[in-house]
């Protein structure tokens, strides 16, 4: 460690820090742009300027590492200065569009104007006018007179994606971010480069125009898009989930998450999910609330024995296959409990980055409870056992996103041949109600919904928080297991005494350009 | 004192351009003493000459060589032919007149600093030098001068012309590195510095023309002999290129130190009839200016240049007589930093155009009360705030030229013409 002095207050860093980490470490505020930590320094936006005893000139932050002794500030009159200036550099030419930018609310421009600006702009002549909507992919939006040319995306496509799509082209005044001809920015990360923009320059085609950020709560959860598990935030409102961006988490993600990560939210949405619970028998069709359904379902799997099988996948947390296991094992009284593998043969590619063959957030944790439980039936066992009528029950805790389940489709109707088909899930599937036969659907709650642990690829357990309620009526596991027990469960909790809901732009205090900026 | 013919000794000489020309003057023959030579003897010998880089820093050559760190990695010798600065062409001379010279140079700075790998980057515009310098280029090769075990010593060395695509920033020595690498020219974060981490991420060493040129008569002379011109901190000669409002505009080569009226009274044959010397911009045009009183005080060395507020940079002398409106010149210098500027660093990239487009405004009669102040605050703001020095380069014009003819300038702003040309229309060379 190196003890430094930062605004007259001694820290301690690790050796080989640079000072803008020094700040940051300490929670010490410091004006930046192209500097980030998942990136290579670029040095470019020359905001981190501070003064260092002894040096006459000011230094930019982030390529000056800590020596021992260091005396640093930001806070004296010529680094004041410089910022100022630094800053009023960024916005001659920048458009004064924030009332149609949807960066506005979370820009690094805005948000420092705020924080080190707020003077009469000096510049008279006529703004550079640069290019607005620029396609650069399936995903991606460049409006370029808003860039500051920070070059993160740039930076990100070089060293991260490694797919080398983005450029600066021209010079001086007249650069801008652009795609290389004939190669779009779209590779499975481009909506990294969405995250890092600290401007309203690289917007995400999926969320462009759709939500103000102020109208959306945030909160922090885990992806369920694969194995890998990365931390993540997602932003809702009342009217569902609009985005998924992710939250750093060195042990995990680091900085960032793959686009199809950030699709999970669709499949939480009312509108792709299984809204109300219902049950077809002898060619009627009875809706009813949840737990009703899965009390009556109790009354009916209550010691029925083998003749019950129950298929899980590994959408589900650790609770919950706890609850449903211990209940199929103690009550129902069957040991044929049975693994749905999606993908099998791609179940153990990996990108190199973050995405997994394994499209399933709990495999591990599945797997585990299935091991400790002594349950190790095979899905052959499982087909023969229905086609020989010793299986007439089968209880299904589906997928939750069932785009990533390609053999959807022929798992339903594979497993529908027995008798009675119990589904429990939270998607709305065509596959499921064009069923005819003796067959109930219950709705269970998203991953955003509920709280538990998954267990991801390399074993590490993480446990999530419920963030909103997005079907009222749907049931964890846990709860469907409570109810088929014949307790009584309450679907939407309520808030409970002492704990508060979580708040408008809560999360946001975490933005790295709004390191003190309070609750909203 | 006058013009002395050290370097430029045989350029006039058409045959010095060929390899038997070259060595009928004693071609290589001081390669041939150097690879006998320890190569830490010929970095002695380079820093005790006191030559300093040709190229405009002005820093110690073997001092910068000594910087190489020993970790056994391959080493790179780059010389900077990206000669660009407005004013500047004197390597273009000494590439034409005499490529040997600096390929002999190059090979025996190569051989001190045991590199194996040796580039000239050349300006892309430099079609004529780069055609004379392949040409010698291959001339050293066939003869062995170039390649494995030169000259049977055991050393090999590889070297080869290199043409960036023509950008100012290209003369920077990391901006250089970058383009050779085949990325966007744009100069580079320092520290880690081109000698720890340069071209390819190795210790390199980037060296002017001039510089590596000068080598060869420091190795035949030795220290004591380069020293017997200049200055005792600004030794040997220096190449000077001289244009603007003089009779005999050029390329000429002078002891450090020389008198700044006389090369432009002797050399040059100074002024037009009838004209007055109203300012020289002593070093490339990012030099700030010094007015007529100030040049009969300078001498053409690093010292008394600085001491003056302004340096002797690349040895670019513009000469501008009272014909001329300093609005006008400034405005065309203000449009080529504009132009130049990579745009990588904001300071430097929105500086420019602010700059310029103010500039341009007052040159079109739009001036405002206000606008030099304010164009003395962009580059007081700009100065020193970025990776590389074209940020300065363009501020110090700025700031020499408002501070030092202010009157000129104010005087524009409110008549709305020019004091020297009057309502005449300044014949833009840009848009």
């Amino acid at each position: 460690m190196v003890t430094i002095t930062i605004n007259g207050k001694e820290v301690e860093v690790p050796e080989g820090s640079t000072i803008i980490e020094a700040f940051y470490q300490n929670k010490q505020d410091i004006a930046h742009y192209c500097w980030h930590p998942g990136l290579s320094i670029a040095g470019v936006c020359r905001l981190c300027m501070v003064e260092i005893e002894g040096n006459p000139r000011l230094q930019i932050a982030c390529n000056t590492q800590v020596m021992p002794g260091m005396k640093v500030n930001n806070q004296s009159a010529k680094v004041k200065d410089a910022v100022k200036w630094g800053l009023d550099f960024h916005l001659i030419n920048h458009p004064l569009d924030c009332p149609i930018c949807d960066q506005a609310g979370e820009c690094g421009l805005q948000d420092q104007y705020m924080k080190y600006g707020q003077y009469d702009s000096e510049m008279g002549e006529g703004k550079v006018k640069k290019h607005k909507v620029v396609d650069l992919g399936p995903r991606v939006v460049l409006d370029s007179e808003r860039c500051i040319l920070c070059s993160r995306c740039v930076r990100f496509t070089d060293e991260v994606s490694k797919t080398n799509e983005l450029g600066i082209f021209n010079r001086g005044d007249r650069a801008e971010v652009g795609t290389f001809d004939g190669k779009p920015l779209n590779n499975n990360y481009s909506q990294n480069v969405v995250d890092i923009c600290p401007v309203g320059a690289l917007t995400s085609k999926d969320f462009r125009f759709r939500q103000r950020v102020w109208f959306l709560k945030d909160a922090e959860t885990i992806c369920t898009g694969c194995s890998t598990g990365c931390s993540v935030k997602v932003y809702h409102n009342k009217e569902g989930l609009f985005r998924v961006k992710p939250v750093y988490n060195p042990a995990v993600n680091g900085h960032w998450m793959c686009d199809q990560g950030r699709d999970v939210y669709k499949f939480v949405n009312k509108d792709a999910r299984l809204l109300d619970a219902k049950v077809v028998s002898g060619g009627k069709t009875e809706h009813m609330q949840a737990t009703e359904l899965a009390k009556r379902l109790g009354t009916t799997l209550k010691g029925a024995g083998k003749s019950v099988a129950l298929v899980l996948t590994g959408a589900y947390t650790v609770e919950e296959y706890d609850a449903i296991l211990n209940y199929f094992k103690s009550e129902v009284q069957t040991s044929n409990v049975y693994h749905w593998i999606n993908n099998p043969e791609n179940f153990d590619t990996f990108d190199g980055l973050l995405l997994r063959g394994d499209r399933n957030p709990n495999t591990k944790g599945l797997a585990e409870a299935l091991s400790k439980n002594g349950f190790n039936g095979t899905w052959k066992e499982l087909t023969d056992g229905i086609s020989t009528g010793s299986i007439k029950t089968v209880v299904v805790a589906g997928p939750e996103n069932i785009a990533l389940f390609p053999d959807l489709k022929a798992k339903v109707s594979e497993l529908a041949r027995a008798a009675k088909l119990i589904w429990l899930g939270a998607a709305k599937s065509a596959d499921l109600e064009a069923l005819t036969g003796d067959v109930a659907l219950l709705p269970t709650k998203s991953y955003v919904e509920k709280s538990g642990t998954f267990v991801n690829h390399a074993g590490l357990r993480q446990t999530v928080k419920r963030v909103t309620t997005i079907v009222p009526g749907a049931l964890s596991l846990t709860e469907a297991v409570a109810a088929m027990k014949g307790e009584d469960v309450l679907a939407q909790p309520k808030q409970q005494a002492g704990v508060a809901s979580p708040t408008v732009g809560a999360g946001r205090v975490n933005n790295e350009f709004t390191l003190t900026r309070g609750v909203w | 004192m006058a013009e002395i013919k050290y370097l430029s000794e045989h350029y006039s000489k058409p045959e010095f351009k060929t390899l038997d020309g070259y060595k009928k003057h004693g071609g290589y023959e001081q390669l041939a003493r150097a690879l006998k030579m320890e190569p830490q003897k010929i970095i002695d010998e380079v820093k005790a000459s006191g030559l300093r880089g040709r190229g405009g820093a002005g820093f110690a050559t073997g001092v910068k060589w000594g910087f190489l760190p020993n970790n056994g990695e391959p080493r790179y010798l780059l010389c900077n032919a990206d000669e660009s600065e407005p004013g500047t062409f004197k390597d273009r001379l000494m590439m034409e007149r005499a490529p040997h010279q600096l390929i002999e140079g190059m090979l025996i700075s190569a051989f001190a600093i045991k590199s194996k790998k040796a580039y000239i980057y050349i300006r892309g515009e430099y079609m004529g030098p780069a055609a004379i310098l392949e040409k010698a280029i291959a001339e050293a090769k066939a003869a062995g001068l170039i390649g494995k075990n030169i000259l049977g010593s055991g050393f090999d060395c590889d070297l080869d012309l290199y043409l960036g695509a023509g950008a100012y920033i290209c003369g920077e020595e990391t901006g250089m590195i970058s383009s050779l690498e085949g990325l966007k020219g744009q100069p580079k974060l320092k520290p880690p510095f081109p000698a720890v981490q340069g071209y390819l991420r190795k210790p390199t060493i980037v060296n002017n023309v001039e510089t590596l040129a000068a080598v060869v008569p420091i190795i035949r002379d030795g220290a004591a002999g380069y020293r017997k011109y200049g200055t005792e901190k600004s030794a040997g000669t220096k190449l000077f290129s001289i244009s603007g409002n003089v009779n005999k505009p050029g390329t000429y080569e002078v002891p450090l130190g020389y008198k700044l009226m006389d090369l432009i009274n002797i050399e040059c044959g100074g002024l037009k009839p009838g004209r007055k010397l109203k300012a020289v911009v002593p070093g490339g045009s990012s030099a700030p200016v010094i007015t007529a009183e100030e040049c009969e005080k300078a001498t053409l060395d690093y010292e008394c240049l600085a001491q003056m507020g302004t340096m002797l940079g690349s040895g670019a002398i513009i000469v501008i007589d009272d014909s001329n409106c300093m609005v006008d010149v400034l405005s065309t210098i203000s449009h080529f930093y504009h132009h130049e500027s990579c745009g990588q660093c904001t300071p430097c990239r929105e500086g420019t155009g602010w700059m310029e487009r103010i500039i341009h405004g007052i040159v079109h009669g739009h001036g405002n009360e206000g606008d030099l102040d304010l164009l003395i605050k962009i580059a007081d703001n700009m100065k020193g705030r970025t990776i590389c020095a074209l940020s300065d380069a363009a501020a110090l014009p700025v700031l020499s030229f408002v501070t030092k003819f202010r009157s000129e300038f104010e005087y524009f702003i409110r008549e709305k013409k020019s004091q020297v040309r009057g309502g005449q229309i300044y014949a833009q060379l840009h848009h």
